[in-house]
């Protein structure tokens, strides 16, 4: 695995999502950011996969 | 003309459609075998690809449950979106590596991929039992939320009982003719039904009852603020908190990506390519799932006091309210649209398991597995039938206990493709334990439980008993295979994402 991600390191984003859905969670656990904390993430999640395809593109 | 007579005739016409479009699918597939049947042919592109697993993931719990629990507890459903988009991420990576490797030993199935993996035709049998125990009741759920719908568009005029067999016949029907190359098809009819009348819907109810959408939003804010933050309106004594919703999170995220269903979306692609390409856009679509828990809420408003079963109803009571009867069945054919489709491709999984995995290991049955997954998908649409005549149960508890149990598989199957020295034995073990675990955890009222999903306290031991017993046990003799023939690999590789790799052929 650490093969893996040192010839690929790009592909620490798809871990991103869930920094954004988990890690942070207690400290945007309020109103009303919860809600508008969870759109922008989900909204986010598309781009950090991208940046990992950008990554194996090029 | 009365508006029942209306709606059902918008659901009538638009079901008709939903045949023809799944014959015209299969038109220039006639005479293909179970490849063709099950898993496309492997030659679906970026679109059929983006609309069928898009449609997988958005089901008639999108339309009932989820806006039943925005209703009664608010922000916790929003695990759906929060799960579905870690998952999606996670399916960059593994989607390409299950594809490679079932395309290259020519499987179309988790169980075969499972007894390929340990060489044991019985492993995979009992991988299509399991798995087909876990997609049962959610068969049923679907057929339940179709029923619901066809009910509710109908004015009340069809009753429950003849709805759940429509919904029955109709994808029994539809699958059986039309396999996965159909549901691809269909899902093009319903995904843009359901981003046409979410996307109307969201900005119409706010509309129509609040004003707009920050005066909704606002009151919402002032009002009904519990509703917005975790654990939402049930309170700490509902279970979900920070600790469920993250723990949820994780474990569905990780479960999506084997889920039976995923897999064959994963497996009908064209290339690796494909399915990365896709990894990027579907997280997109759950923007959509915003909307069925904010209608949800917006329903406290206007249809305050549902209670039980009645909360699933909370987006429907809006659209029959709001809406001409032609609104209301164009809005019943999205959501059923989004019953059949998921439905479909539930029921051709168990069928192509059962009839690859279990039903081939009968000499006689071995040449005939298109057939017998064929007969497959009828018992089993008629089991799940029954099951919804006598054992309902309400939306959301269901998939999850469906989830839960299929996350038990994640050890033996994915880290086997990874790990070499993972032993049948140890696999095993897990499963075992896992699968223990959650029974005993969910059938005892124990879920979540310290405020943790205990399908992930499950996964947890599941996970340290097949590595422990492959590491300390006996390892795997008599399986001489190389590396390359055993694990996934390949998707790990530099070549994998390499020029030469991305277009591929089916």
């Amino acid at each position: 695995m650490n093969r893996v991600i040192r010839r690929r390191p790009h592909l620490l984003w798809l871990l991103f999502p869930y920094v954004l859905f988990v890690v942070v969670l207690p400290l945007v656990n309020r109103v009303p950011l919860l809600v508008v904390w969870l759109f922008g993430a989900t909204v986010l999640t598309p781009c950090a996969v991208a940046l990992a395809r950008r990554g194996d593109r090029r | 003309m009365s508006p029942a007579v209306v709606a059902v005739s918008v659901f009538g016409v638009s079901m008709v459609l939903t045949v023809v479009l799944g014959l015209l699918a299969v038109r220039r597939e006639a005479g293909g075998g179970l490849d063709a049947w099950s898993v496309g042919g492997r030659s679906l592109g970026p679109v059929f690809i983006w609309v069928l697993m898009a449609g997988e993931g958005y089901t008639s719990f999108s339309y009932l449950g989820a806006a039943g629990w925005g209703y009664n507890y608010g922000a916790p459903v929003l695990y759906v979106v929060a799960y579905m988009s870690c998952g999606y991420a996670v399916g960059y990576v593994v989607g390409p590596m299950l594809w490679g490797y079932a395309r290259k030993h020519g499987l179309v199935s988790l169980s075969d991929i499972a007894a390929h993996r340990y060489r044991r035709p019985w492993l995979g049998a009992a991988v299509a039992v399991l798995a087909t125990v876990f997609l049962l009741p959610y068969v049923q759920l679907q057929i339940t939320g179709m029923g619901v719908v066809v009910s509710t568009i109908s004015y009340g005029t069809i009753g429950l009982d003849l709805a759940y067999f429509l919904a029955f016949a109709v994808t029994t029907a539809f699958v059986v003719v039309s396999g996965l190359r159909g549901s691809a098809w269909v899902s093009v009819l319903k995904d843009s039904l359901v981003i046409l009348t979410l996307g109307f819907l969201v900005v119409y109810v706010p509309l129509h009852y609040f004003g707009g959408f920050g005066e909704f939003f606002g009151r919402l804010v002032d009002e009904k603020s519990e509703w917005l933050s975790l654990p939402g309106h049930g309170g700490e004594t509902s279970g979900y908190g920070v600790g469920w919703f993250a723990s949820t999170t994780v474990l569905n995220s990780l479960t999506v990506v084997i889920f039976p269903t995923t897999v064959a979306g994963y497996l009908g692609a064209r290339d690796a390519d494909t399915l990365r390409r896709n990894a990027v856009w579907l997280p997109a679509y759950n923007v959509l799932l915003f909307v069925p828990m904010l209608l949800g809420t917006a329903a406290l408003f206007v249809v305050p006091g549902l209670v039980g079963a009645e909360s699933n109803l909370a987006l429907f009571e809006l659209v029959t309210d709001s809406l001409p009867a032609w609104g209301v069945g164009l809005v019943g054919v999205a959501a059923a649209l989004s019953s059949i489709v998921p439905m479909a491709v539930f029921m051709l999984v168990i069928g192509t398991m059962w009839g690859r995995s279990v039903l081939s290991l009968a000499p006689r049955l071995r040449h005939r597995e298109k057939g017998a997954a064929q007969l497959v998908v009828v018992v089993a649409g008629t089991l799940a039938l029954a099951m919804t005549y006598t054992a309902p149960n309400t939306l959301v508890r269901l998939s999850l206990i469906s989830y839960e149990g299929m996350a038990q598989l994640l050890p033996l199957v994915l880290l086997g493709l990874v790990w070499r020295r993972m032993t049948l034995r140890g696999g095993v073990c897990g499963l075992g334990v896992g699968v223990a675990v959650v029974c005993v955890l969910v059938f005892s009222g124990h879920d979540p439980l310290w405020g943790v999903n205990a399908g992930l306290l499950a996964l947890v031991a599941n996970l340290a008993v097949a590595v422990s017993v492959s590491l300390l046990g006996p390892p795997e003799t008599g399986d001489d295979r190389r590396d390359e023939d055993v694990l996934a690999l390949e998707e790990f590789t530099d070549a994998a994402v390499g020029p030469a790799a991305s277009p591929g052929r089916g």
